[in-house]
């Protein structure tokens, strides 16, 4: 079996809404293991977002443990979940998230110019396809490509795991199978394990390993033996 | 770094409300520094004329001193050094007698070593013991375009002599010379100094053959000048002591170290006020932006950016704004601190001190304006610390704030468009920039108004009200000292060019009320002078009688007495000069210029038990002074080589001169009314730029529903005019209380400003700024024209 990363257990998640506590997460053992691809299905609200950024360090849980290798992120404060995030994790968002006012080139050398081990800007700019739209600015940009300058980003720093929220949301079919063939080839190339989240279900089936979440809890794992490619994707 | 290039950009982007707080931060640097070494270049200079002329600590005025005598106070316990002086004036004997111009004599002893108040020889040649040469001083000299080895013909002991100029000095207690205190400018063309050998003094003023009028000295280290004053007071009593005062009572130190106080406090106010006003747009522009970029911000802080590190990155808008505003301000204003200086060293004729390029001048501006910025930008950015990475992601909780305006007034609401309610609602929404936008307008409001009234009321007043309303003869015919009135009264009743002469006694009395004194001048009138009007408050005439005193609002204060009180006088008219005697006060008047107290003649005679004298006279003219004042000029004529008269003044002559000083002043008050006005229209500006790009998109939108440019803008104006209607109620008794403060912290014994302020000065504050606000709008609606909806719209916040 291959190692693990990260080790999630008993994860819960409370937020204070006024008078009233909402658990967005109820218990979630989660383990990730090297260059793998796992993608997190469930409806809206059932504590996708929740789980990543707990995962991702962005954010603590409220209960449970969270080990990075010999690390207990549960117990980082904030200067280390800040050194957790700069080093081992890449995020990649539904709605892209660039600084406006900063070219592609920037925007991902803006990755690279805190992480320890970067990767090459120019290499990765070649590699999303975006080497001749380098210095143009997002707004300048279709959606499909700042989503490409947005996974070359997270990608730069050279990070452990890359977590992406609904990369394809916004997505037509063509650009949301090129946006995924990306993260494949990424997580072949450069062995990184990546956690996906989606509610559509084709989408998963591209994924080594499915969780459904449902109310904050998972309410199954699928082992995915034969996963297809992205260009077989359909939504 | 890649954040700075986001930096240049976003500061790009927003370029208006940045480069208006980086001109902001340099005017203020420029005044900062250009004042501060000015103040400091004129302050060394001072010092090193003041050491090197051995300036006095004390001077004594008296009525005759014999030579020798000085000596004897040299002796005395606490005096360093002493220098005994006859000081006279005299009038100018100028062969078209246009105007009267009058020298200070001032005696040299051409023998005392160490001399105190010696005078600095710019050029010319040394005096000789009995020759009638002096040295003149700076101002008079040039101003009346004179050249060494010239004459001066100057009336003296009723006869015209010739003065050489044999050179021309500056002497430390001359720097700034005044002709009397109450004068608030002196033409160097109608008064000088001329330093004159004691010997050749002398022999001009027979009556004071070998003896001093007047005593300079300075104190030993540690010598407490009351304790000796009180002692010189005791020694010199039979020589008729007139007044000893310190040094900080000489008009000329007097005058100069208020000047470069002035210039010192105008190093810190302008300054101060000027980056307040930086820091302030700062600070809004900065949380704007931190809101604006929240998204952003989680981004960051995602791809593991340290909070203090992303705060440093906001924090460097303002720091960048404050070093570069910072070092050009610095520059500027190092450039132009000597140029200043200049100007000053022309006005006082002080050497020249200049302070060249100075590293540490520059870095403290620089570290005052990182200092006020980055404390204002820290304020601005520092929900960045607050925000954690999850909240960053997401949109802005709606605001749980107060119910608004509108939900408080439903009816308000049913009669407010929908711009209205937009306004009403960023008012109540945005507190920091709306209480900006309120000072702003409230503070430039005030300030139009106080330097509007200070202009057409208090100044004018002050200026005018003495020479206009209170003295309304032609020409003031001023005795050698007291003389018998009545004679001279019926001589110059007769001349036929004279409708109207009447007498005046002005004598140097003290006044006492409990443990408080004033030395002042008692103005003896005829209860029926029409030369001299003596007005209430309310402009009604006050008749002096005869058996009480009439004192300015001033005096009466600075003694703390009221009608009906009783004050002790004394004074060397006295018939027996150690004799006090009590006098009632029966009105207080008001008086601009000038403290006086007043009575009617007769009474003053009898009270100092005297006959019927005069110490001079008014006169009208029949069909007033004439053409180019030509009566004045007979009158001055017909009695040049009179040793009775002093001088003949023409009061037009006093009032051109205030006019002129006025004229000269007038640019000072445009300037305060131009900074206001570029005051509320930089304010109101910056904030509808502000407001602009805040709500882009929302402006964008009504656009796209069909809203003309003009309707959409209306929404901000509204929110301005509501702010500015409010802002102007209150900044306009905040002009009054300005100009209040104003006027108490600027009058002293000599002057008193009148602080009332008028409706139309009101009027006027509230019209330029309600101008401005106007005038700055049409500029930002132009920025609406230009906006894109498409550009809006299709970016992502
Ligand atoms: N800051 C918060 N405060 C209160 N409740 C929250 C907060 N963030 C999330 N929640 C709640 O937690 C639950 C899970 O939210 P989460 O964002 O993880 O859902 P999700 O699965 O990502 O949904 P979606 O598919 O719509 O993105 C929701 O019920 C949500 O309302
Ligand atoms: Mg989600």
């Amino acid at each position: 079996m291959a190692s693990s990363i990260l080790v999630g257990t008993g994860l819960k998640k409370r937020y204070r809404m006024g008078e009233v506590d909402v658990y967005a997460l109820k218990g979630v053992d989660f383990t990730l293991y090297k260059q793998e691809l796992v993608v997190v299905l469930g409806e809206s609200g059932s504590g996708k977002t929740t789980l990543v950024n707990l995962l991702g360090g962005m954010d603590q849980a409220t209960e449970g443990e969270l080990m990075f290798g010999e690390t207990a992120i549960h117990q980082c404060d904030e200067d280390e979940l800040t050194e957790y995030r700069r080093n081992q994790v890449g995020f990649i968002f539904q709605f892209y998230n660039l600084m406006p006012n900063l070219t592609a080139r920037e925007n991902i050398s803006l990755g690279a110019q805190i992480a320890s081990d970067p990767l090459d800007v120019q290499d990765l700019l070649e590699q999303v396809g975006l080497a001749d739209r380098a210095d143009h600015f997002p707004s300048q940009l279709s959606g499909g490509e700042q989503q490409r300058v947005a996974i070359a980003r997270a990608l730069a720093k050279n990070p452990r795991l890359l977590l992406a929220d609904e990369p394809t949301g916004a997505l037509d079919l063509p650009t949301g199978r090129h946006i995924l063939a990306l993260l494949r080839r990424f997580r072949d190339e450069y062995s990184k394990a990546v956690v996906l989240i989606t509610h559509n279900t084709n989408i998963s089936q591209l994924a080594d390993r499915i969780i459904y979440l449902k109310d904050g809890r998972i309410e199954w794992v699928h082992e995915n033996d034969s996963p297809i490619a992205p260009e077989e994707v359909n939504w | 770094m890649i954040l700075w290039r986001k930096m240049m950009r976003d500061m790009w982007g927003n370029l208006g409300s940045y480069l208006a707080c980086l001109v902001l931060v340099v005017i203020g640097m420029v005044a900062f520094l250009a004042f501060a070494i000015a103040s400091n270049n004129m302050a060394v200079s001072k010092d090193i004329l003041y050491r090197e002329q051995n300036f006095a600590e004390g001077f004594a005025e008296l009525v005759a001193m014999p030579e020798h005598y000085v000596e004897r106070v040299r002796r005395m316990d606490g005096v360093a050094q002493a220098t005994g002086r006859l000081v006279r004036d005299v009038q100018v004997y100028d062969a078209e007698g246009a105007a009267s111009v009058y020298l200070r004599l001032v005696s040299l002893d051409l023998q005392e070593h160490g001399r105190l108040n010696d005078v600095l020889l710019l050029k010319g040649e040394p005096l000789a013991a009995r020759e009638l040469k002096g040295w003149l001083d700076q101002r008079f000299f040039h101003a009346n375009d004179l050249e060494l080895g010239e004459t001066i013909r100057i009336i003296a002991g009723g006869r015209v002599r010739e003065l050489v100029v044999g050179g021309v000095g500056t002497s430390p207690e001359f720097v700034y010379p005044m002709r009397t205190e109450a004068e608030i400018y002196t033409d160097p063309q109608r008064f000088g100094i001329a330093f004159v050998p004691a010997q050749a003094m002398w022999q001009l003023f027979t009556d004071y053959d070998r003896a001093f009028n007047s005593l300079v000295f300075s104190l030993e280290p540690g010598a407490d000048f009351e304790r000796v004053k009180e002692r010189l007071e005791l020694e010199l009593e039979r020589f008729g002591v007139l007044e000893i005062y310190p040094r900080v009572d000489q008009t000329s130190h007097f005058v100069l170290t208020e000047e470069i106080e002035v210039i010192n406090t105008m190093a810190t106010f302008f300054p101060v006020i000027i980056l307040m006003v930086a820091g302030f747009i700062i600070y809004i522009v900065l949380r704007r932006l931190v809101e604006q970029q929240r998204g952003q911000i989680g981004i960051l802080k995602a791809f593991g950016y340290g909070k203090r590190q992303i705060m440093f990155h906001y924090l460097s808008y303002s720091l960048a704004l404050a070093a570069v505003g910072g070092a050009l301000g610095g520059l500027i204003g190092m450039w132009l601190a000597n140029p200043l200086t200049d100007m000053l060293y022309e006005f006082f004729h002080l050497p020249p001190v200049y302070t060249g390029f100075s590293a540490s001048a520059l870095a403290t501006s620089i570290l005052i304006c990182v200092g006020v910025l980055g404390f204002a930008g820290y304020h601005g950015c520092k929900a960045v610390l607050r925000l954690t990475p999850v909240e960053a992601m997401q949109p802005p909780a709606p605001p749980v704030g107060r119910r608004n305006l509108l939900e408080k007034f439903p009816l308000l609401a049913r009669m407010l468009t929908v711009q209205g309610k937009m306004a009403l609602r960023n008012i109540s929404r945005s507190r920091s920039r709306t209480a900006f936008v309120f000072f702003g307008l409230m503070i430039s409001c005030a300030m139009v108004a106080f330097t509007w009234a200070l202009a057409t009321e208090a100044m004018p007043k002050f200026m005018f009200y003495q020479y206009e309303q209170v003295e309304t003869h032609d020409a003031k015919i001023t005795l050698d000292g007291p003389r018998r009135r009545h004679s001279i009264h019926r001589e110059l009743q007769g001349l036929p060019d004279v409708s109207l002469a009447e007498p005046m006694a002005e004598v140097p009395v003290k006044l006492s009320h409990r443990w408080r004194r004033e030395n002042v001048l008692l103005i003896g009138l005829l209860p029926q002078a029409r030369l001299y009007n003596i007005l209430d408050v309310d402009g009604r005439r006050v008749i002096p009688g005869d058996d009480g005193l009439l004192l300015s609002q001033r005096l009466a204060d600075n003694l703390a007495v009221g009608i009906g009180d009783t004050v002790e006088l004394e004074s060397l008219y006295l018939r027996d000069i150690y004799d006090k005697v009590e006098v009632d006060v029966v009105a207080i008047v008001p008086q601009y210029m000038g403290m006086n107290a007043y009575m009617g003649i007769a009474g003053l005679e009898e009270l100092l038990g005297q006959e019927a004298f005069a110490t001079s006279f008014l006169v009208e003219f029949v069909g007033g002074p004439g053409p180019e004042r030509e009566r004045v000029t007979a009158l001055r004529e017909l009695y040049r080589e009179s040793d009775l008269l002093a001088g003949v003044d023409s009061r037009l002559e006093q009032l051109d001169l205030m006019v002129e000083y006025w004229e000269e002043a007038g640019w000072i008050i445009v300037l305060y009314v131009a900074i206001g006005v570029v005051f509320s229209f930089a304010i109101i500006y910056i904030s509808s730029l502000v407001v602009l790009s805040e709500r882009q998109r929302e402006l964008a939108s009504m656009r796209v529903l069909g809203m003309s440019s003009g309707e959409v803008f209306s929404v901000i104006t509204f929110e301005q005019w509501l702010i500015g209607v409010v802002a102007v109620v209150a900044g306009a008794p905040l002009g009054r209380v300005i100009l209040g403060a104003f006027a108490q912290s600027w009058s002293t014994d000599m002057y008193t400003m009148p602080a009332e302020m008028s409706a139309q000065s009101l009027l006027a504050g509230v019209a330029i700024t309600f101008a401005a606000i106007w005038a700055s709008q049409r500029f930002a609606l132009r920025k609406i024209r230009r906006l894109s909806m498409v550009a809006v719209l299709k970016a992502r916040e």
